[in-house]
């Protein structure tokens, strides 16, 4: 099968005033349609560096890699700009949600320049904030504001889903209920699904577990039967 | 090494503090050099006067005995008085076509410290009863003459010439203008002559007669007390006016001019200053509350209050003191070259530009007075923060519907970009009312010199286009009968028509209000003088009553209908006090005039047909023979060409599209620089809301656009305001401007709302395109990483 995602000898150098630190260091992978990936790995190994390239915020220094036939290390702005508004959904730990806009709003603005979206409504619904569609962020819960959030990023209709420690700053009740949509959204949809996280029990639900150490891959890991969100503890 | 962060933190938005200081520099420039150049003036005015003797009062007569003079001196409170003769002269210079005149002024050669006396430039004393004068030295240059050159004149009809023996000035002539409808001196083709009393005696064949006195008061003396007592002294000689230097028009102008110099040095610098403080403030606070962790780790090291305070304040600080320094060495800079324009108004001596350390430490001080203040506003929220508090991030922005999406049709209408500027507008109020001042203010010091210059322009090509249309006018030494003047001109080769007119010297009275005017006597139909009312359509004059021009009718607190008291001397009756009522009021904007039908001014008179002007419509080619044939002529006193009259007076407004050249250039500043500002602040403020938004995949436009329709927003309303703002800045700059020569109107042209429309646009999309230089480079990893 073809890939959906393929990195070779990926490389990215931050020039930090007059060190250069190596962020990632020739990293390889192939990923298929439909996966559900996490990566793990302590501060500093790379893990943001890796999903922003991947979600074509950011470009290699060196290597190539490439969504479909298309070599992200190599597109201009305005390619990453297209790239961003139609294949890939961002999920941050803070939200990063518009506080002017209330959460209906911030759904629409996403969905808005998408060119296959889905509706706005629905996505809230399917979060469980359906009622709660006119308030602003200054209004909802952290958990609420990590749903919308998540619907903001799901009614691009996006093909890839990247969430860069989406539970990070949410309690554990919380943090399952977002992980069930996660899964829910690569399953029954068939996306591809991205999680960075220091947590390693969440690494039960993945596919596939990739773990970073100093800007290396340092071990895929397969998991032959992923947990179901609600059976994970910690 | 606070200063060093300082000076890091001012770099990193250098644009925005770099507008700051324009504003600041500008305002300064504009105190620092309309303050040198009214000291230069009125020291230049106080010590002309003081040395040359400006008389105190001023009195115009028929003619009296030189003799008579003398007995006058002993009149209670007068301390000197001198008479003198004054007759106006055509110059003849060869080859040249246009008319020259000089006012010929007697004075005592004998006389070493006379009232009004002449500061000489250069040359030599007068002699008594010789051929020679001193000239204006305005006159002097503008005509390139030399000194010991002689000029020819004719006087009574005969050419006689006149040696140049010194060139200088004379306070009553700081600003000489030949009749009071001129707008501007014209040195090159109306001069001062100073000619010795014997000299000018035998010119005229007076007999020993004066037609002018100049006097002085003593100390204490009360002028209104000293005129009552010389009025019955003078009647007899037929007094034809007599007023103090408070009237004495080159005065006037002068005092004028100064008053609005010193209310331009006040008002303006201080608009500018506080649009500074105002963006000071509003950046200071915002890199305060950027830098709140910066704060609590300062505190948490020991950092005292004061020592924090002082290191935002050091921002302001710096921009004062940059803006002060600039502003005021650019304020003298263009002192220099304001009292160069000055100079070729306004004939003074000493009026020369210098370098003025007091305007600049004066500058520095203000605008560092501005700035300690806009920096202790923006900081002072700073100091109440506990370190621990300081380092967490603020409450977030709450978010609230607004009144405004209680408008179902006009939210409806909104994208959500557009919902999110909206809502900012209405959140961030004291920003959002910032940039509505700021672009009403714009569009206002846009428009409004726009429309001055417009509509001195309109009025110009008016006057000579529409209202005075004849080819010639022709004006008389002495009423003719008009019967007589018309037959003589009628047949003379390639006139296609005579018209008469009659200009006659009047006081108004309405009550306590009066006024001395020229009332011109317009013949029924005229075709050569048109009166135009406010929609440009003709007005007949009327045959009984009386027209008023606006503003001559605002000083007589005139409506139509009022009954007018008339004097002049020019009736049969000098004493005579006739009724007139006001039989209309039309707009008239160079001069200051009332008009009747020329018959029913004629029969007022009762002085017969008489006329003071002729007015022709004539071939072009015939125009030189006319000239030629009546230039000599002792009852002709000058023959105007109007086109000649409309091309001059277009070359004396060119000398004004400097001025409102730089009033745009400040203008588009301003609008550039608050519109800067504000995108600046806003992208900082936002920074992570904006990347939010390109993370989404949204375009640099896309994202601009939340900030572009702010502003948008808010500019509409700006420049909707700007309108009456406009308004209000004519109606301030026509009450310094009026004055009886020169009427500003105060109608915004439709020329000048457009161009205040297009130039405010045009200054705020430049602004958002270098804003929108920013967006692109905004890096959205760095950004949305971590909380603030």
């Amino acid at each position: 099968m073809e890939a959906l995602i393929s990195a070779r000898k990926l490389s990215k150098t931050y020039q930090m005033g007059e060190i250069a630190v190596n962020a990632l260091q020739g990293v390889d992978f192939d990923i298929s349609g439909g996966e559900f990936i996490v990566i793990l790995g302590p501060s500093g190994s790379g893990k943001t560096t890796l999903l922003n390239m991947i979600g074509g915020m950011d470009k290699a220094t060196a290597g190539e890699l490439y969504y479909k036939d298309m070599p992200l290390h190599r597109a201009d702005s305005k390619k990453l700009t297209q790239y961003r508004r139609h294949t890939v959904g961002f999920i941050f730990q803070f939200f990063n949600l518009i506080p002017n806009l209330n959460a209906f709003e911030n759904v629409h603005l996403a969905a808005q320049i998408a060119d296959d979206p889905l509706s706005a409504r629905e996505m809230l619904e399917k979060v469980g904030l359906g009622e709660r569609a006119t308030h602003f962020p200054s209004q909802l819960s952290g958990g609420e504001q990590q749903r919308v959030a998540i619907a903001r990023a799901l009614a691009k209709n996006p093909e890839i889903l990247l969430c860069d420690e989406p539970t990070g700053s949410l309690d554990f009740e919380t943090s399952i209920q977002v992980l069930q949509l996660l899964v829910q959204f690569c399953k029954s949809m068939g996306k591809t699904v991205f999680v960075i996280t220091h947590n390693s029990a969440i690494a039960e639900i993945a596919d596939r577990v990739f773990y970073l150490k100093d800007g290396k891959l340092a071990r895929i890991k397969r998991n032959k039967e992923p947990l179901p969100p609600e059976k994970v503890v910690w | 090494m606070l200063w060093r962060k300082m000076f890091r933190d001012l770099n990193e938005n250098k644009g925005a503090y770099i507008a700051c200081i324009a504003i600041v520099a500008i305002g300064l420039m504009m105190f620092t050099s309309f303050s040198i150049v009214m000291d230069n003036l009125l020291a230049s005015q106080e010590n002309f006067y003081y040395y040359e003797k400006f008389a105190d009062g001023f009195a115009e007569m028929q003619s009296m005995p030189y003799s008579e003079v003398d007995k006058l001196r002993s009149l209670e409170g007068i301390n000197e008085i001198q008479g003198r003769l004054i007759k106006e002269v055509r110059v003849i210079f060869p080859g040249r076509e246009d008319n020259v005149y000089l006012r010929l002024i007697s004075v005592d050669p004998e006389n070493n410290a006379p009232i009004n006396g002449v500061r000489l430039d250069k040359g030599t004393p007068l002699k008594s009863g010789e051929m020679n004068i001193w000239l204006d030295n305005m006159f002097f240059d503008a005509n390139k003459l030399e000194l010991d050159q002689k000029i020819e004149i004719i006087a009574e009809g005969k050419k006689k010439e006149l040696r140049i023996a010194g060139a200088g000035k004379n306070p009553e002539f700081i600003y000489a203008m030949r009749t009071p409808s001129d707008m501007f001196p014209t040195p090159d083709t109306f001069g001062i002559a100073y000619i010795p009393f014997e000299t000018m005696k035998n010119l005229f064949q007076e007999k020993g007669t004066v037609n002018s006195i100049i006097f002085t008061l003593k100390p204490g003396a009360d002028y209104k007390e000293v005129e009552d007592r010389l009025k019955p002294e003078l009647k007899p000689y037929g007094l034809k006016s007599i007023y103090s230097r408070k009237n004495q028009p080159s005065h006037v102008l002068l005092t004028e001019e100064l008053e609005q110099l010193n209310n331009m040095s006040k008002s303006l610098p201080l608009v500018f200053l506080c649009v500074a403080s105002t963006i000071m403030y509003i950046m200071l606070k915002r890199t305060i509350e950027k830098q709140r962790g910066q704060i609590g780790i300062l505190k948490a090291l020991g950092y005292n209050n004061k020592e924090i305070s002082f290191h935002y304040m050091s921002y302001a600080l710096t921009i004062g003191t940059f803006g002060g320094i600039i502003g005021g060495l650019l304020g003298i800079w263009l002192s220099f070259f304001f009292t160069d324009m000055y100079q070729m108004f306004f004939n003074m001596p000493g009026l020369a530009g210098e370098f003025s350390l007091s305007y600049l430490f004066i500058s520095i001080i203000l605008s560092l007075v501005f700035s300690v203040f806009a920096g202790f506003q923006g900081c002072k929220n700073a100091l109440i923060l506990e370190p621990a508090e300081a380092m967490r991030p603020p409450a977030p922005p709450s978010g609230k519907s607004t009144l405004i999406e209680k408008v179902a049709l006009f939210w409806s209408m909104l994208t959500v970009q557009g919902k999110m500027a909206v809502r900012n507008v209405f959140r961030h109020r004291g920003r959002s009312i910032f940039v509505f001042l700021g672009i009403m203010f714009t569009f206002a010091l846009l428009a409004s010199p726009w429309s001055m210059w417009d509509l001195s322009q309109e009025m110009l090509f008016d006057q000579f286009e529409k209202v005075e249309i004849y080819d010639i006018k022709i004006s008389l030494a002495q009423p003719l009968n008009q019967k007589k003047a018309e037959r003589e001109l009628q047949h003379f080769p390639g006139v296609n028509r005579v018209e008469c007119r009659a200009e006659i010297p009047v006081t108004l009275k309405n009550g306590w209000h009066k006024k001395d005017v020229a009332l011109l006597g317009i013949p029924a139909n005229s075709q050569l003088h048109r009166i135009l009312d406010s929609s440009k359509n003709q007005v007949e004059p009327p045959a009984n009553g009386i027209l008023l021009s606006e503003r001559l009718a605002q000083l007589l607190d005139a409506q139509v209908g009022t009954e007018l008291n008339l004097e002049s001397i020019m009736l049969k009756d000098p004493e005579a006090v006739k009724k007139i009522v006001v039989a209309g009021i039309i707009p008239q904007y160079l001069g200051l005039n009332a008009y009747m039908e020329l018959t029913s001014l004629q029969s007022l008179l009762e002085q017969g047909d008489l006329a003071t002007t002729i007015m022709l419509k004539i071939d072009e080619k015939a125009v030189p023979l006319l000239q030629e044939k009546y230039k000599n002529s002792a009852v002709i006193n000058g023959v105007e060409d109007r086109i000649k009259l409309l091309r001059q007076s277009m070359e004396l407004m060119g000398s004004f599209t400097g001025t409102i050249f730089v009033m745009l250039l400040i203008g588009v500043i301003t609008g550039f620089a608050i519109i800067y500002n504000s995108s600046i602040i806003t992208l900082s403020e936002r920074s992570r809301e904006l990347a939010s938004m390109m993370v989404l995949g949204m375009t640099p436009s896309e994202v601009l656009s939340v900030i572009t329709f702010e502003q948008w927003f808010l500019a509409i309303f700006g420049m909707a305001a700007g309108i009456p703002l406009t308004k209000l800045l004519l109606v301030g700059l026509a009450q310094s401007v009026n004055n009886d020569v020169y009427t500003m109107p105060v109608i915004l042209s439709n020329m000048s709302i457009l161009a205040g429309f297009a130039v405010t646009i045009l200054s705020i999309w430049v602004a958002q395109r270098m804003a929108a230089r920013k967006i692109r480079s905004l890096q959205m990893v760095d950004v949305l990483k971590a909380r603030e």
